[in-house]
């Protein structure tokens, strides 16, 4: 069972590479914005699930790079790879120069800190007539679903691949004990400064990545779409949903939330909103530690587990 | 200078009216520790009441608010007893993820009962107004302000010396030692959140009568008590007062000297300044 793991994951990855060559338009589609969530999923991870700070900031590295690549793009004429490498030097700034103080809070502080961050980004970027100010920008189209697929896959496996290194590395371990006891880990030598800054730097790589290809392919974005907190918080419930702080997790929870939603929305549009805050609410109440924990332990207390879940919790 | 002095005046009469959004939301957060991400959902569904019995029934809505407010007590009520109740003792984060879930589903269950259209009530003194010398203050914002500021006083005063705003305080104090004083806690939490409700709806038929309601005004709002919180503290709804009219008034300014379209950024800038600076909030104790 062991020996058959990375022939399951390899043969895995060459289904999901040829989606393009044998899947019709629709999926293709679905696939790269699944993708690109299960990017920000993964990424939310190494913030939210490894280091244990809640960041609903994200959604600013995501914009960041999106309008890195709009910038370059439309008002500077610059190739996309620029565009991209614009956003992500943004993120990095941004994650180092309000990455030491925002990370001193904790709990509630820190989410409504990085919840506030969110509203003054999008907010100053509508006054920034660089940016396009309200009205936003336009790319170039480019019609090539099968490159933005194939870039979306790579993104993720890279993603994936640096939180696996987090499980077996001196940094991943720095970064779970401070999520475990922060003190604990700054007596033990870990400089919990600089490891929380270099994770949320990394998490907000990830996630300007996304945005910046997210933007090209879209070729349109303004403040309100590319700031949106909403898609902060989907990050972070198919993160949670997954299982926050396991490596694979956030892939699954992105995939299953984004095709759940997919097929309701092509049947009625309205409710597949719904439908999300329904899952959300559902999921914290019955399963706050994902379906990662879901698999290991409720195969053997089954449909007791919902009723532990939520006998620990409640008041 | 009478410009500002104008500027100043929309500033106080805005920010009393923000000052009871927060109210609810600083309740909540000192008292049961639950940071509720719906808030501005409940101001908005509180706003949605006015409407339609302002509209149907013709009930004016400053005499309709303990109406409006009964609703959104009843609602909160159920919420915190039925859902919130079971969740109160999971790690803070899994409270912010509840609650931003039933933001989403109320935002889409007001979009499908509701509409997305803009709804404005316009009782008939809606554009009469009231000359100050070189200050002219419209009826209904004086009224709205007038009513945020007796409730907001009113909190304070039941907090204070009521039974059960004894209750709420000792249980904000200590849980444990309250349960021994004969506190049940179920039925306690309930009716502090319901009170906060209660109260996000009032400000919310208030808010309603001074400006546009539609089905997403509901993370702004959230965004903006989090603030008015922030600076006020949680555990006097006096300081609330104080952050409101705060935030009031320089949104006002800065719409006045930098431009309108500022006033987001100002509001914000200053919740995440306040946070870096003085986590504890500028008066009193925050949680």
């Amino acid at each position: 069972m062991k020996r058959l793991r990375p022939l399951a994951v390899a043969a895995g990855l060459v289904l999901l590479a040829g989606v393009p060559w044998y899947g019709s338009d629709v999926l293709v589609q679905f696939g790269i914005n699944a993708l690109l969530l299960a990017v920000l999923a993964q990424g939310w991870n190494i913030i939210g699930g490894f280091t244990g700070y809640p960041s609903f900031g994200n959604s600013v590295f995501y914009g960041l790079g999106s309008y890195g690549v709009a910038i370059v793009m439309v008002q500077w004429h610059g190739s996309f790879a620029l565009g991209l490498a614009f956003g992500v030097a943004l993120a990095v700034v941004f994650a180092f120069v309000l990455g030491a103080p925002i990370l001193r809070l904790r709990g509630h502080y820190f989410a409504i800190a990085t919840l506030g961050l969110a509203q003054v980004m999008a907010a100053i970027i509508a006054n920034v007539p660089l940016a396009g100010q309200n009205i936003g920008l336009v790319l170039p189209p480019l019609n090539d679903d099968r490159m933005f697929y194939e870039l979306a896959l790579t993104l993720l496996i890279a993603a994936t691949a640096t939180v696996y290194w987090l499980t077996r590395s001196r940094f991943g371990f720095g970064l779970i004990a401070i999520r475990e006891n922060e003190e604990g880990a700054a007596v033990m030598g870990v400089d919990t400064t600089r490891y929380k800054v270099l994770a949320f730097t990394l998490s907000g790589t990830f996630s300007a990545l996304a945005g910046g290809i997210h933007a090209y392919w879209i070729t349109f974005l303004d403040p309100e779409s590319a700031f949106d907190i909403s898609l902060n918080v989907k990050m972070i419930i198919m993160a949670v949903f997954g299982g926050a702080g396991t490596v694979f997790g956030p892939i699954v929870g992105a995939l299953s939330l984004s095709g759940i939603s997919e097929l309701l929305s092509s049947e009625v549009t309205r409710v597949a909103g719904l439908f999300f805050g329904i899952v959300i609410v559902a999921a914290v109440v019955l399963m706050p530690r994902g379906l990662a924990d879901l698999a290991r332990r409720g195969r053997r207390a089954g449909w007791r587990y919902f009723i532990e879940n939520i006998r620990a919790n409640r008041l | 200078m009478d410009l500002l002095a104008q500027v100043l005046a929309n500033g106080v009469l805005l920010g009393g009216l923000y000052a009871v959004m927060a109210l609810g939301l600083a309740l909540a957060w000192g008292v049961l520790n639950i940071v509720n991400l719906a808030h501005g959902s409940f101001i908005m569904l509180g706003g949605y009441a006015a409407w339609y019995l302002f509209t149907w029934l013709h009930i004016d809505p400053f005499l309709g608010l303990p109406l409006t407010a009964a609703m959104m007590f009843a609602l909160g009520y159920a919420l915190q007893r039925g859902v919130l109740n079971l969740i109160v003792r999971a790690p803070m984060f899994n409270t912010l993820l509840l609650t931003f879930g039933l933001d989403v589903v109320l935002s889409y269950l007001a979009q499908i009962v509701f509409s997305a259209d803009f709804r404005t009530i316009n009782p008939p003194y809606a554009g009469s107004q009231l000359n100050l010398g070189a200050v002219v203050l419209p009826v209904a914002r004086l009224g709205a302000f007038t009513a945020a500021i007796v409730l907001t006083v009113g909190m304070w005063l039941f907090l204070l010396h009521t039974r059960i705003g004894r209750a709420i305080r000792a249980t904000a104090q200590n849980l444990n030692a309250a349960r021994l004083y004969g506190v049940e806690p179920r039925h306690l939490y309930a009716l502090t959140f319901a009170i906060g409700c209660a109260l996000a709806g009032a400000s919310g038929a208030l808010y309603g009568t001074v400006s546009q309601i539609n089905p997403y005004i509901g993370a702004t709002l959230t965004a903006k008590s989090f603030a008015i919180a922030i600076i006020g503290g949680l555990d006097n709804p006096l300081g609330v007062l104080v952050g409101g009219l705060f935030l009031g008034l320089i949104e006002s300014l800065t719409a006045l000297y930098i431009g309108p379209t500022w006033s987001d950024v100002a509001s914000f800038g200053i919740l995440v300044l306040v946070l870096i600076v003085r986590p504890t909030g500028l008066l009193g104790r925050t949680a």
